[in-house]
């Protein structure tokens, strides 16, 4: 999406939206991170619409981290599938294309590739971002392949550690002996090693983190979208709980968020030796750029 | 009728903080305006009622984690009901 094909005309601008104007005038669209970042939520419009994820959603709340973290959101495309971030994902003024049944990965390393032939002078960034299911269960081989291939997007997956979507089934990634709605007698096997799958095959950057730290959050998620431009994919793997499958009370979520930070969630960051220093290069260059 | 947070924005207005705004699961609801409030330094945050959800994240981040107490849930009806 280009700047230009968002600001209307000034004698139409009466007559469309009263959420398309906001975000035309008091978006962050064309803006200096510092001033409609993570930090100033609250102060501008953000990107994210109305959806219809559940109260106290954490997942709807790393979302909204999501795009309030993006360096360019009118470079970027997101990609998602089946679940329920895309509820959320698909609200925001960021193009949204839909992934079948998990083949987000696919279709990013088609996109991916296409933008750089198309826009070879600058970036596109394209970012796949699925639940749990998604990404580690139905789309694991077009997710491990995009990373074998060393496709340069990023992929972030939020695990609920449920199909919360459709009524709480086990995934790969609950944990051994999670009593579900659709696994009464529990979970007979552990949860899949995303973070060490990712490195192996071949990720750039890869974090683990449960999202209770604003800045740390938006730094991490920076960070991958910076070191997939150039380097290679990057993966972030976000504990975004399920309140409903997993009876959160919604104002106990975020301490939820901060118990399983203790945990199995604990920060966890990977990156190469290039990446290191990629990182270097740019948060040296303009301290506030990465913040 | 919806369960909505409300702001006391006399007793926000006198701690610089925005956490509220930075913790609340919804884009575009829990908003913070700048402007200095009630002979205070500080701005403060205000709901979008029409969009809060009621989860009282907020609440926890504002009573229990930062011992501020400045909002609470409560009860919104319609002019008609």
């Amino acid at each position: 999406m280009s700047l230009r094909y968002m600001i209307p005309a000034s004698k139409f601008k009466k007559y469309l939206p009263k959420d398309y104007v906001e975000l035309v005038d008091y978006g962050p669209f064309g803006k200096d991170y510092n001033d409609v970042g993570v930090k100033n939520m609250g102060t501008y419009k953000e990107l994210v619409e109305e959806h219809p994820m559940c109260s106290g959603c954490w997942m709807a709340y790393y979302i909204k981290i999501i795009f309030a973290s993006l360096p360019n959101p009118e470079d970027t495309v997101t990609i998602g599938t089946a679940g329920c971030g895309r509820l959320a994902i698909s609200q925001a003024a960021v193009p949204f294309i839909y992934g079948n049944y998990g083949d987000q990965n696919a279709m990013a390393s088609g996109i991916t590739r296409a933008f750089r032939l198309r826009f070879p002078d600058r970036h596109k960034d394209v970012i796949t971002i699925a639940g749990d299911g998604g990404m580690m269960d139905i789309g694991f081989s077009m997710t491990m392949h995009a990373w074998f291939r060393r496709e340069r997007f990023t992929t972030i997956m939020l695990d609920n550690e449920v199909y919360g979507n459709t009524g709480g089934q086990e995934s790969g990634m609950s944990m051994e002996g999670a009593i579900l709605k659709m696994s009464p007698t529990g979970k007979k096997f552990g949860k899949m090693p995303a973070m060490q799958l990712a490195i192996t095959a071949g990720c750039v950057y890869v974090v683990k983190m449960s999202p209770t730290n604003i800045n740390k959050a938006s730094k991490a998620i920076r960070r991958a979208i910076f070191a997939a431009r150039t380097l290679g994919p990057t993966f972030l793997h976000v504990y975004t709980s399920c309140n409903i499958e997993y009876s959160i009370p919604t104002n106990d979520v975020f301490r939820d968020a901060k118990e399983m930070e203790k945990g199995r969630f604990a920060y966890e960051e990977y990156m190469t030796d290039e990446a290191k220093e990629l990182f270097a290069q740019i948060e040296s260059k303009n301290k506030r750029e990465v913040s | 009728m919806y369960y909505v947070a409300k702001v006391n924005s006399e007793m926000c207005s006198t701690h610089k903080c925005n956490m509220c705004t930075l913790y609340c699961p919804e884009a575009n609801t829990l908003m913070y305006d700048k402007e200095p409030k009630h002979g205070n330094s500080n701005g403060t945050s205000w709901v979008d009622e029409d969009r809060c959800k009621g989860c009282a994240i907020c609440v926890y981040v504002c009573s229990d984690l930062l011992d501020r107490n400045c909002i609470e849930m409560v009860m919104v009806t319609t002019e008609e009901a």
